[in-house]
């Protein structure tokens, strides 16, 4: 011991040497997940029932909240979009997914590609696009108030609802078409064989079995569109949700009530927190084993239904990747604040030239480590879960399965009232922003590794251990190279996932750590319709291009996205 | 090739509230192959990776040698393992896989090339060498991390179902160069299967084990032709069993005289009684009885019942009871014919021929 005091031996392999290679890993993964995740989540509910002083009662901010009418309306307003645009998510996914995977039409395997892109695309720049299409100076509502017809408007909730909608059905789609892959042939042959149509063996049969997917697809899109922050605040005008209620306490002009927003963030994580719960709970319910050797086929239909269900997939695309082709082409036209004028020009681009810089090289650099992060902590935290057992093997797991059910906006206060005071001050630095990112997107890389890791068998590195080589040796040498490509696509994902983040970010960057998605937000905020459409262009090659790449080596099995 | 005897002593092993090993005492001479035998469940493949370090035991020993290996991680353990789903490397060639556990041994570049070389020649994979496994066949990955456990020079050698992937065709061809493989190097053995008929073949020792303990321990022949327990006798080939009643004492010349259903009595020789009590389940094989006119008080007498005719033989079902139906095998000649169902018989068993266990309970 005191040898190894004196001498500069790296303290790892020290460990290492004397406890083994992964319990090391296992108990640095814990603490890493414990103080951005557990420790920033705790900060939050202890300062949610802080009291300042004797007159005050721990629950007074929950009493608060509760009884005045502008605080609880958001909640009841966050329901409401939340369920609707769940409800609708599962009534236009689900035909889709089933379409694709059932019938012949033209386009039908760009499909595929087109809601991967729908599914990446950032939500906020969605909202805006919405906008200049359909807002009160927007380009279609205007030509159809030219003719005398008034469309309804796209502020509000109802505007909310329909752009979630189009946002998050992938979810649902995503989760079913894997679903359906699951299901053999024979069992809907047997319906139709007993007598049952193809609508009745959908229902009886198809439906009950995709129920898991279903509920899991549905309550994804419930928890995606509870945290959203980015639409709601654009589209809402007085129509105010929870996540925007919480930005505006913490981030307030006259100082902001991070008490109070603690109390309100923890409000909204019980929500999400139970909806997982929910899931969990209903997946494993719902859920048949079953053997599939030969999987559902594509049937040969009439010409008719085949054009009746091409044209609702292709029509339902076609809308869902309208603001982002709207965007692309908005970019390019001459702007005079949220007015556009049909004029070819490259204005939008030039002015944003010299202000480029910082936002671009930051986000290029907060999310290509973060990425890096995910790949190599996710992957050793996955090798953990589905190899090892021990206590803090399966506290890791229900930590990590937790954290999907942290929103952003969530995070981000947890984060800053956890590293704004001494000893450690993270709160304004690039490093905070990093960390964000890696810990909201790690349960996802986590996940497909374990995906990946129970797919492949344990014999192999059993054979390699046996062989004589060690648990680090084996990992490097066995596991990793046959999880590659799992990892590769993983971090294409994170990449794709991360770039776009907004609402965590809007609440940790300062001046110097601004990102593209803060400058855009902004642009649309200060109605530059313009300048926000060339910066996100960029945004969306940058979302993009990684899924290209994906795209072309996985064969398109789009169900790891999610 | 350096060998080494395997010791394990008073070996159990719980999960939870299961028992899957109890007891197990196991002592294999250097270079010896021994078998493993059970259904599956009985914890013959949790015994295996005991021995290979996959798994603590709850209790108990093992030594390769004198050298207890209770605590030497699975990596340092020197055990060539070959597994049911060969665990081949698929990432790697052919080569890169049988180098691997030489690679991991730090051995200077040379006689890594050497001993590949080597390993290559007697395995016959020179040809797929540069070949990566999804180009070969099952029988050809199998015979590469058969390659790769032995090219390791390990103290033991453990397999485990390591042809239960395999058809029929080649898991026999396989076996065959197993077995010719095994005696060229000389390593001590042990493999898992739960097909007795390769383990009557392969071993030079078998274990039959049930529900995590051992019932017997002996050669093939031992097994197969003096079996101490009534689960290896029914376990292993196939045997009838028929209640009886011990009717005296040990007679002068060697044998105990038992009453079964029908009234006939049979000798058996004490040396082949497994207990002492009155009541006791005689058994014997099909194919050691013969067929006769019925006897009275000297053989099974009964009607057949059912008769499957196979060309060279024919297994006729004789009911001797109404609970009790005797197998019997009659090879066919041109001079015997068929009997007819319905036919009566005798059975008749050699005294030998019959093994006393204790009375179902």
């Amino acid at each position: 011991m005191s040898t190894s005091a004196r001498r500069p031996s790296p303290v790892f392999a020290w460990l290492a040497a004397r406890a083994g290679f992964w319990p090391v890993i296992t108990l640095g993964a814990f603490i890493a997940v414990s103080a951005l995740l557990v420790y920033p989540v705790y900060n939050i509910l202890a300062l949610s029932v802080s009291a300042k002083d004797e007159s005050e009662h721990f629950v007074d901010n929950y009493v608060k909240f509760f009884s005045e009418r502008y605080y609880y309306q958001t909640l009841i307003n966050s329901f409401i979009v939340s369920i609707a645009a769940m409800i609708g998510a599962v009534l236009v996914g689900v035909p889709a997914a089933y379409f694709v995977a059932r019938y012949r039409f033209w386009g039908r395997t760009f499909v595929r590609a087109a809601i991967v892109l729908i599914f990446v695309s950032p939500p906020f720049i969605g909202s805006y696009s919405w906008v200049i299409l359909f807002g009160r100076s927007g380009l279609i509502s205007g030509w159809f108030a030219d003719l005398g017809i008034a469309l309804p408007t796209i502020y509000g909730a109802q505007g909310i609802i329909f752009v979630f909608i189009l946002q998050f059905f992938p979810f649902v789609f995503l989760m079913v078409t894997s679903g359906l892959r699951t299901i053999d042939q024979s069992i809907e042959d047997a319906a139709r064989n007993l007598g049952s149509s193809e609508l009745r063996s959908f229902f009886t049969v198809l439906a009950p079995i995709l129920l898991p997917s279903i509920t899991t697809g549905s309550l994804l899109v419930f928890v995606a569109a509870f945290s959203e922050f980015g639409t709601p605040i654009i589209l809402g005008e007085k129509f105010r949700v929870l996540p925007v209620l919480i930005y505006g306490e913490f981030v307030n002009e006259f100082g902001g009530r991070p008490v109070f927003a603690s109390a309100l963030s923890a409000i909204l994580l019980a929500v999400t927190t139970l909806a997982l719960v929910v899931q969990r709970v209903a997946a494993r319910r719902f859920t048949h084993g079953a053997i599939t050797i030969r999987p559902l086929e594509v049937r040969e239909q009439t010409l008719v239904k085949r054009s009746l269900a091409g044209a609702f997939v292709l029509l339902l695309v076609a809308i869902a990747l309208m603001p982002v082709v709207n965007i692309v082409i908005s970019a390019f036209l001459k702007a005079n604040g949220p007015v556009l004028l049909a004029e070819f020009s490259l204005d939008s681009f030039r002015r944003i030239g010299p202000r480029l810089w910082t936002p671009l090289s930051n986000t290029l650099l907060f999310t290509t480590a973060a990425t890096a992060l995910c790949a190599v902590i996710g992957t050793a935290i996955g090798y953990i879960i589905a190899r090892r057992g021990g206590f803090l093997s399966s506290s890791l797991d229900m930590i990590i399965m937790f954290s999907y059910a942290v929103p952003g906006v969530v995070l981000g206060v947890g984060l800053v009232i956890s590293y704004n005071e001494p000893p450690l001050i993270l709160t304004g630095t690039s490093l905070i922003l990093v960390l964000a990112y890696f810990i909201r997107r790690l349960p996802f890389s986590v996940r497909s590794s374990v995906a990946m890791l129970h797919q492949i068998s344990r014999d192999t590195e059993e054979a390699s251990i046996n062989l004589g080589a060690g648990p680090a040796r084996t990992f490097a040498r066995i596991t990793v190279p046959m999880v590659a490509m799992a990892i590769l696509s993983g971090a294409l994902l994170t990449w794709s996932n991360t770039i776009r983040e907004l609402s965590a970010t809007l609440i940790l960057q300062s001046g110097p750590t601004v990102t593209m998605s803060v400058e855009i937000f902004n642009e649309v905020v200060n109605a530059n319709f313009g300048l926000a459409s060339a910066l996100g262009t960029i945004l969306i090659l940058l979302t993009f291009c990684p899924l290209i790449i994906l795209f072309r080596m996985l064969g398109k099995r789009e169900d790891v996205l999610v | 090739m350096p060998s080494t005897p395997v010791r394990i002593e008073a070996l159990g092993k719980r999960f939870g509230d299961f028992t899957a090993l109890q007891d197990v005492n196991l002592a294999l001479a250097e270079g010896e192959f021994f078998t493993l035998l059970g259904s599956s469940g009985c914890g013959k493949t949790t015994l295996l990776r005991i021995v290979a370090g996959f798994l603590k035991q709850t209790s108990g020993q093992v030594r390769f040698g004198e050298r207890p290996i209770d605590d030497v991680p699975a990596h340092r353990r020197n055990t060539g393992m070959v597994f049911q789903n060969y665990a081949i490397f698929p990432h790697l060639t052919v080569r890169d896989n049988i180098a691997y556990g030489l690679h991991a041994r730090h051995l200077p570049a040379v006689e890594i090339e050497r001993r590949v070389a080597r390993m290559l020649a007697v395995t016959r994979l020179d040809e797929l060498a540069h070949r990566r496994p999804k180009e070969l066949s099952g029988g050809q990955q199998q015979r590469v991390v058969l390659a790769r456990a032995v090219v390791i020079e390990p103290d033991v050698l453990l397999m485990d179902e390591p042809l239960s992937n395999l058809d029929a065709e080649m898991r026999v061809h396989l076996r065959n160069e197993i077995r010719a493989l095994q005696r060229k190097i000389g390593v001590t053995t042990i493999y898992v299967t739960h097909d007795q008929e390769e383990a009557l073949s392969l071993s030079d020792r078998i274990a039959v084990i049930q529900r995590g303990r051992i019932e017997q321990v002996g050669t093939p022949h031992e097994i197969f032709n003096e079996p101490t327990t009534r689960f290896v006798a029914g376990f292993i080939g196939e045997s009838n069993f028929v209640p009886a009643r011990r009717t005296g004492e040990t007679a002068r010349d060697g044998t105990v005289a038992f009453v079964v259903p029908g009234g006939a009595r049979l000798r058996v020789p004490v040396r082949r009684l497994r207990s002492g009590d009155e009541a006791m389940s005689l058994a014997f094989r099909p194919h050691q009885v013969r067929l006769g006119p019925p006897a009275d008080g000297a053989s099974l007498n009964g009607e057949v019942v059912d008769a499957i005719y196979t060309g060279a033989s024919v297994r006729y079902s004789v009911r001797i009871d109404p609970d009790c139906d005797v197998t019997c095998l009659a090879l066919l000649g041109e001079d015997i014919v068929p009997l007819a169902i319905g036919a009566r018989v005798g059975v008749h068993v050699p005294a030998d021929a019959i093994t006393a266990f204790p009375a179902d309970s």
